[in-house]
């Protein structure tokens, strides 16, 4: 498959597709690797640990800073450095309200910046995956630069 | 003498197996592993019944049948490891390190990024690796 520029440029939902694909396949070969020492998870809440501290220490060198759960299937990664973006200018534009009419509150700053999420997104619902955990994965970069990842497991 | 081993995938689809023996016993060793994955779902599912320590990966002996003793392993992802041996007298580290070499094998097979989750394994080098961990197998 040839990633020409030109073919993705004006359809960014097939290059996020294909971005989060590509997470999603790498996430689960990592989550074969990185579970072989450990014994079997027995909840959901060990296995979203597992991702907060070992995991995320395997591919970012830190753990998660924060984990929240409403206790019925939604949780909230979140990494108040998330080193992917560190390098990522944070719009001055986007604190003020945008002068674009056709996306109201988000910038084209914060667009071009989430297209640099669906891979750590599929990355994510890729371990969980090989798991056993079907779910939803998401980023929310609402305070720049910490990032926020939201898991929805599938019932 | 290990005469078979086998890795199942959490769908119980069989993605590897091999037997290592000179006799023309493949569908008999097939068959029992095929027996053994029933035995791994009832281990798993009732673990207070079994004894063994809850959330190990190594399962321990399965079940002796006549001529062999069949030993399982299950991952975090689900996927099984099946050992069919004829030795009598079998040490327990022996098996837990082969286990242990064995997983660290499939790791780099399903690490390939020509592999497909879910479809057999082809790679020449994992072929390979078994042999030489079976042919290592108990000379500790």
């Amino acid at each position: 498959m040839v990633f020409d520029g030109r073919f993705y440029a004006n359809k960014p939902e097939l290059a996020a597709r294909r971005i989060e694909a590509i997470g999603y396949q790498v996430g689960h070969q990592l989550s074969e690797r990185y579970t072989m020492e450990r014994p079997r998870f027995s909840d959901h809440l060990e296995a979203i640990k597992f991702i907060c501290k070992d995991f995320w220490s395997e591919v970012f060198k830190k753990q998660i800073d924060n984990l929240k759960t409403n206790h019925r299937g939604t949780f909230v990664l979140q990494d108040n450095k998330f080193r992917w973006l560190s390098r990522v200018s944070i719009d001055p534009s986007s604190e003020n309200e945008t002068e674009d009419p056709s996306t109201p509150g988000e910038s084209k700053a914060a667009q071009a910046v989430s297209m640099y999420l669906y891979f750590p997104c599929g990355i994510i619902r890729g371990v969980l995956s090989n798991l056993g955990i079907p779910c939803a994965v998401s980023a929310d970069i609402s305070s720049l630069p910490t990032c926020s990842f939201v898991i929805r497991v599938k019932a | 003498m290990i005469v078979c081993v086998a890795v199942v995938g959490h769908q119980n689809n069989p993605l590897y197996i091999q037997s290592f023996t000179e006799a023309d016993d493949a569908l008999k060793l097939h068959h029992i592993v095929h027996c053994s994955l029933d035995v791994i779902e009832e281990r798993v599912n009732n673990p207070k019944k079994s004894g063994t320590t809850l959330n190990e990966a190594f399962l321990g002996l399965l079940y002796p049948t006549v001529n062999y003793k069949v030993y399982g392993y299950l991952t975090n992802t689900k996927v099984k490891f099946i050992l069919v041996t004829t030795d009598l007298d079998v040490r327990d580290t022996d098996v837990r390190s082969f286990f242990r070499k064995f997983h660290a094998a499939y790791v780099d097979a399903v690490s390939n990024p020509f592999h497909v989750p879910g479809k057999k394994i082809t790679s020449r080098t994992f072929a390979q690796t078994v042999s030489n961990i079976v042919g290592s197998y108990g000379l500790n």
